[in-house]
């Protein structure tokens, strides 16, 4: 399907890789969704590590906590649509996080330099199978964003999806070659848009989103705090914060790995819940774009750490993450208009309507 | 070997590799630091165990069933190489080498102390 630019809703769900619905698995069951309403962007994120409201921890790091690793499917279309599958996929999803984020489909009026705020996050979707010349097309993307100097880039590649209108699912034998990746890009407006005019004439037909962001820090330098929110807007619907920390399997924090040590933290003093996802590509700050390399045993894939909570309570998820990002590392925040926790205790003050646009 | 020997060297087994799976991850989860204490945790005891099998003297079928069928699904090898492997990957070297002696040493002494206990019977 043709996506036109404009505005746009991403829905995120958080869920874990044993959730059922009606006997079969859900994952399956929210992509067969995603897949029927044809919605223009559908992918399926599987977690290195992490945890959710009441959950255990999950980490392929021990054999024993790996069969049920925590899982981001994500799906992006006008806000009509999405609000329309909405219903369906409450009804189907359990007891998973859901949440609904403004976003913008970049092209026509609808360009990076029309963003309100001096710092955008720009997600560009590719399929693996496609190339940019001699390199698969993230890495291209990687390039064009780490030559215009915008502050990191993350690829993540989906285990399932729609990439370029395509239902894509990785299979065990089938080599995987066409599943598709997101690429998630922060940093300055002015920046931002010149590697949108580099990809527009590198990428046949760039699928790419933007959305507002705050840059809090960077490579240890204090830069901002998430914006000061009630938990709820002036029509008493809620309101709640997104912090983002992109780092790299590298990064560390006194001798800790910083995102296990993130996660651990958050999970002590008692966070609803957090998800690592492991990039294949990307970079944050001054270094080079890098990922895995042959024969070396350390691995070097970049990290996106999403950590979604009330704003009074992402303040204290807030000096957690700003005291681990000290010395390296990115840490964004962003405002989620709707979500929605199920199962017993969960919560959707406001079900799930947006929450007014904040000035 | 007779049938009903083959039927309890599956069923010890099986039952066996539950148990190490609800140790393992019960452990792991209340330790979650880094280091895999749940696979050592059940090598070391399995070690033991074994130690007085042996200590016990325990022979022929009843030792293939407990021995192999039992202990022999209880401990294991490969998860300890796998996660010796997620720290190097993890550039946690001096886990790693953690993981792999103090395994082997605390194994041998496990496995002599069980000898002893199995002796001592």
């Amino acid at each position: 399907m043709s996506i036109l630019p404009g505005e746009a809703l991403k829905l995120t769900l958080y869920f874990g890789e044993h959730d059922r619905h009606r006997g079969r698995f859900l994952s399956e069951a929210v992509l067969d969704l995603f897949e029927r309403r044809r919605l223009a962007i559908g992918i399926l994120l599987r977690g290195a590590e992490g945890f959710g409201a009441g959950r255990r921890l999950q980490t392929d790091r021990l054999l024993s906590l790996s069969e049920d690793l925590p899982l981001v499917a994500v799906a992006v279309d006008s806000r009509e649509r999405i609000e329309a599958a909405v219903p369906e996929l409450v009804e189907t999803a359990g007891d998973g996080l859901l949440t609904l984020e403004r976003a913008r489909f970049a092209g026509g009026d609808h360009q990076p330099e029309h963003e309100p705020h001096e710092e955008v996050k720009l997600t560009v979707y590719t399929g693996r199978r496609e190339r940019l010349g001699r390199v698969p097309a993230h890495v291209g993307v990687v390039a064009a964003l780490h030559r215009q100097g915008v502050a990191g880039a993350t690829v993540l590649l989906g285990v399932d999806g729609m990439a370029t209108g395509r239902r894509l699912r990785a299979r065990f034998f089938a080599g995987n070659a066409a599943v598709p990746a997101m690429t998630i890009a922060v940093g300055e407006r002015e920046r931002i848009a010149a590697a949108m005019d580099e990809l527009n004439g590198l990428l046949e037909r760039p699928v790419a989103t933007l959305e507002a962001i705050r840059v809090c820090r960077r490579d240890g330098r204090a830069l901002a705090r998430p914006r000061a929110l009630a938990d709820s807007d002036a029509a008493g619907l809620g309101v709640w914060t997104k912090l983002m920390v992109y780092c790299s399997e590298r990064s560390e924090h006194r001798g800790h790995a910083l995102h296990l040590e993130l996660i651990r933290r958050l999970r002590a003093e008692g966070a609803a819940g957090a998800t690592a996802l492991r990039g294949v590509w990307g970079y944050h700050g001054d270094h080079a774009p890098h990922g895995d390399r042959l024969l070396a045993l350390r691995r070097h894939v970049p990290i996106v750490v999403p950590i979604v909570d009330t704003p009074s309570r992402c303040e204290r998820w807030f000096e957690i993450a700003a005291e681990l990002t000290g010395e390296t590392g990115l840490l964004t925040s962003e405002t989620v208009p709707a979500l929605r926790i199920g199962g017993p205790g969960g919560h959707s003050e406001g079900g799930l309507r947006l929450a007014g646009p904040l000035p | 070997m007779t049938a009903p020997a083959w039927v309890a060297l599956a069923l010890l087994g099986g039952g066996a590799a539950l148990a190490r799976f609800l140790l393992d991850a019960a452990l792991a989860e209340r330790v979650a630091g880094p280091f895999p204490a749940g696979t050592l945790a059940v090598n070391l005891s399995g070690s033991i165990l074994l130690g007085v099998v042996a200590g016990a003297a325990l022979h022929g079928v009843a030792l293939t069933i407990v021995a192999s069928g039992g202990l022999g699904s209880y401990t294991t090898f490969s998860t300890w190489m796998f996660e010796s492997h997620r720290l190097g990957e993890a550039g946690r070297a001096s886990l790693l080498w953690l993981n792999v002696g103090l395994s082997l040493l605390a194994g041998l002494a496990a496995l002599s102390l069980g000898h002893w206990l199995g002796g001592a019977l």
